[in-house]
């Protein structure tokens, strides 16, 4: 039997009471009650303070650069589309260095599971504002107080097509791996927001202002629904935060459409070495 | 006998197809070719032309003279006059234009053939065809039957239709100029099979055979035919194509199967290369084998992206940020290109780390023939070499034998274990019982990330034994033609090869002895072995397609040799034979 402390790995060095605790505990949580070991996933970790988690977190990693980690993750699954790929992530490293890799990552329904660390702050490079920080935010990048209005992840993978989108928070752990465990056994690409404080670099967005402002969506939502699922993803612009599976849909994955890999995966196929197919059109 | 037969037209009507046809038709009568294309970046209007050297033996670049011309608008008669010679045949329509100049002219009434039979006017290409094939003695029948392979899945009509655009060509000529007909092209009796290859060709058919699972590119001038002949084989050879969003994304996801476990390659033009540099970093630090297909245009930024330039070598070997170690290997023709990428496969898997094909728009787009037979050898004879990749089976057979702890209990493999050659043991994600990570960070032997001075120390100096082992097993010094004594030593390396083996042959005509090195694995360099290749009592000459002899400064740097004689090409045109042949 797998236990959660098989997942341990180095002593993780985050801040006392960040978020990514709440995160860390709940993914290993879910890992364990879906049944996988560390040898039978892949993670791929972006850079940022959530990134770290791959000398914490025991798993076949691949700490990629800031923003890339995503078309990593796809690549891991064309390969071996077996394994369970999941990208941790940040809310600068997904939704600002690598924003355009996300949208694709939708429009494909590449079947990669993307945790996104959403604590609308630069932790790891000392506190500047992030694509997701409210409007006005004072940072060390703008001391007179962020002019852009903040992006909107949940409304922006809806419109990108993704099929999955769920939203947690890292201060109700036991929710949190439910939403986790809903998403790895979704068949597609999974977005998972996770609205995370940030103790140190953000006084604005803390525990307090969320226990405020998050509520679970009811047993009865429709999640099947676009139009409702994107009134809910809007709810940000009046700071309130639905906490569950905001909208999912069935949908061939991308690697479900490639004949290629119809059969096996692509790592364990046979060479191709019928050259005589190929050389016609060069004569 | 060689013979130089150019097309030219308004962009948009089918020049490229009609040059490749018959670059196919002379090689299917058992010649050799050697063939080049210009065309503007735009999609309708500019000019377009395409020319074809013919010879009976390998052909090894352009030649200077035009001997057939073939003017499907008046702008090409006036863009390439200055290449005919008196003997020359120039294929016009009189309705069209006409000229003073004394060349021989064979009017062929495109417009009114035209008119006659209802085509269009992209068909005129195929009236020229049949007229080109006439005056210089060719049999019809083997364009007809081309024409036939290429339109069959349009039906009977169809073939028929573009059929007699070709028999009306090659009649026109055959009854109104008979006494200008050449006997170029009388089928051979003794022929050999071959194949008409594209540089870009050459990559796709060695990646396949190299056992290249994923290719991912966005599309580039002059890298893009790669990923549309390797997408239109996806099911005939089971490899994942990706056109992905932009080129961060190619090499990252390419990256990532890689680390899975298949080889991948990416394919690019120099902007598209430089959007990918910090990710081949990530690729050294992480070790993670990667083949990199660069076809250079002429830089910098947007450039002149459908011509030639050899401009991105200093760039490719100083890509990427920190100090890894980076393969840099440089075809000069189509069969190197095969043999190389063949090989670069099995470089970047036994070092783990980037290998980066340079090729450039004359290479990349230019057609040459390569004997079928030396293809299927080489294919045939070539081994997949994985290095230190373990696939899983073997490895679990492996640690079955350490007992029943081994078995149980799954543990941190070391990725990154310190080994005399550099190159640790890398086994395949999801091989069971073990886990481990491949990291961007600086990291410990286990891969966990790491800023401890010792380890640090450790790891850079365990990839930079890499380079070393790449030198002692893989490196090979230039390859050497002509006169070992020569006073004159030609030196370039990639594209340049052919024009300078031909002005080779003519200098020699000339009584003029030379040698020449031909750069092939140009980075890493074994300096002390180049350096002794280099005498102070001979004439040095470089020869490069770009402004600054980027070859030179590397030699200079590594060796501290400076070659001081410089033939240097950069208005986006290959370097050819009569300008080298010019400089003495």
């Amino acid at each position: 039997m797998v236990a959660v402390d098989d997942f341990f790995g180095y002593q993780p060095t985050w801040c006392p009471g960040c978020g990514n605790w709440g995160i860390y505990t709940a993914l290993k949580k879910a890992l364990v009650e879906l049944g996988y070991s560390p040898d039978k996933l892949v993670v791929v970790f972006g850079i940022g303070c959530s990134g770290n988690m791959n000398d914490f977190l025991n798993a076949y990693g691949l700490h990629s650069l800031h923003g890339r980690a995503i078309p990593n993750a796809i690549g891991i699954k064309l390969a071996n589309h077996k394994l369970l790929v999941i990208a941790v992530v940040g809310d600068g490293d997904c939704y600002g260095e690598g924003g355009n890799h996300l949208i694709h990552a939708c429009r494909g329904n590449h079947d990669i599971k993307v945790i996104v660390h959403d604590n609308r702050v630069y932790g790891l490079t000392t506190g500047q504002a992030a694509p997701t920080s409210p409007e006005g935010f004072k940072s060390k990048s703008t001391p007179l107080g962020l002019i852009e209005a903040p992006l909107n992840p949940l409304a922006l993978a809806l419109v990108a097509g993704a099929t999955f989108i769920g939203q947690g928070f890292a201060g109700d752990i036991n929710h949190l791996t439910l939403v986790f465990k809903e998403a790895f056994s979704h068949q597609g690409f999974s977005l998972v927001n996770v609205l995370q404080p940030c103790v140190t670099f953000n006084k604005v967005n803390t525990y307090q202002y969320y226990f405020q402002r998050v509520y679970k969506l009811d047993k009865d939502y429709k999640k099947n629904n676009f139009n409702l699922a994107l009134e809910k993803a809007l709810e940000l612009n009046q700071e309130r935060f639905p906490l569950g599976v905001i909208y999912q849909v069935k949908k061939p994955s991308y690697h479900e459409k490639l004949s290629p890999i119809a059969y096996l995966p692509l790592v364990e196929k046979k060479r191709f070495l019928d050259y005589n197919l190929l050389l016609k059109e060069f004569i | 006998m060689t013979f130089t037969w150019k097309i030219g037209g308004e962009a948009g009507f089918g020049i490229m197809t009609t040059g490749l046809l018959f670059s196919k038709v002379v090689s299917r009568l058992g010649y050799q070719i050697l063939d080049h294309v210009e065309y503007p970046s735009l999609v309708r209007g500019g000019h377009n032309a395409y020319e074809v050297c013919v010879s009976d033996e390998e052909v090894y670049a352009l030649k200077d003279e035009i001997d057939v011309l073939v003017c499907l608008n008046k702008e090409t008669f006036y863009k390439h006059k200055a290449r005919l010679t008196l003997e020359s045949l120039v294929l016009y329509d009189k309705k069209e234009f006409d000229f003073e100049d004394n060349f021989q002219k064979i009017n062929i009434p495109f417009k009114k053939i035209l008119a006659y039979f209802n085509g269009q006017s992209v068909m005129k290409n195929i009236i020229a065809l049949g007229a080109s094939l006439a005056i210089l003695g060719g049999e019809i029948k083997i364009l007809t039957d081309l024409i036939k392979e290429q339109f069959s899945k349009k039906g009977e009509e169809v073939v028929k239709f573009n059929q007699q655009f070709a028999i009306v060509g090659y009649e026109e000529v055959k009854k109104n100029y008979s006494s200008l007909i050449k006997n170029f092209l009388t089928e051979k009796q003794e022929k050999k099979d071959y194949l008409v290859l594209s540089g870009n060709d050459a990559f796709s058919l060695g990646a396949v055979m190299a056992d290249c699972r994923l290719y991912a590119a966005y599309p580039m001038t002059p890298s893009s035919s790669v990923l549309h002949t390797l997408a239109s084989w996806q099911e005939k050879t089971g490899m994942i194509v990706r056109h992905a969003e932009d080129e961060i994304s190619v090499i990252n996801t390419a990256l990532g199967a890689s680390f899975a476990g298949v080889r991948s390659a990416v394919g690019t033009s120099g902007g598209g290369f430089a959007l990918m540099v910090e990710s081949l970093s990530f690729a050294g630090m992480a070790e993670i084998p990667v083949v990199v297909f660069l076809a250079q245009r002429p830089g910098p930024a947007t450039g002149m992206p459908t011509w030639t330039e050899q401009g991105d070598l200093l760039f490719a070997i100083f890509s990427g940020h920190g100090e890894f170690p980076k393969i840099v290997l440089t075809p000069g023709d189509q069969k190197e290109m095969i043999k190389l990428t063949l090989k670069a496969f099995n470089l970047a898997d036994i070092y783990q780390t980037p290998v980066i094909i340079i090729s450039d728009m004359y290479l990349s787009e230019g057609h040459k023939s390569v004997e079928k037979e030396w293809f299927e050898n080489l294919v045939t004879n070539y081994s997949i070499n994985r290095g230190k990749i373990i696939q899983t089976s073997k490895f679990t057979l492996q640690i079955g034998g350490q007992g029943d702890d081994a078995k149980l209990k799954i543990r941190n493999f070391l990725r990154y274990k310190i080994t005399d050659d550099g190159i640790s043991e890398k086994i395949i994600p999801a091989t069971p019982g073990y886990f481990y990570q491949e990291n961007s960070y600086e990291h410990l032997e286990d891969g966990h990330t790491t800023e401890d001075s010792k380890e640090r120390i450790k790891q850079v100096d365990k990839r930079k034994r890499k380079i070393r082992t790449y030198l002692s097993q893989d490196f090979h010094l230039p390859n050497f033609y002509g006169e070992k004594d020569a006073t004159f030593i030609f030196v370039s390396w990639g594209s340049t090869k052919g024009a300078i083996l031909m002005a080779q042959k003519e200098l020699k005509k000339r009584g003029i002895e030379t040698g020449f090195y031909h750069f092939t694995h140009l980075y890493p360099l074994d300096k002390e072995k180049v350096s002794l290749l280099f005498e102070p009592k001979k004439r040095y000459i470089l020869v490069e397609n770009n402004s600054l002899g980027q070859l030179g400064k590397i030699l200079a740097m590594e060796t501290g040799f400076e070659i001081k004689e410089k033939i240097l090409r950069y208005d986006g045109r290959p370097i050819n034979a009569k300008e080298i042949v010019n400089y003495f």
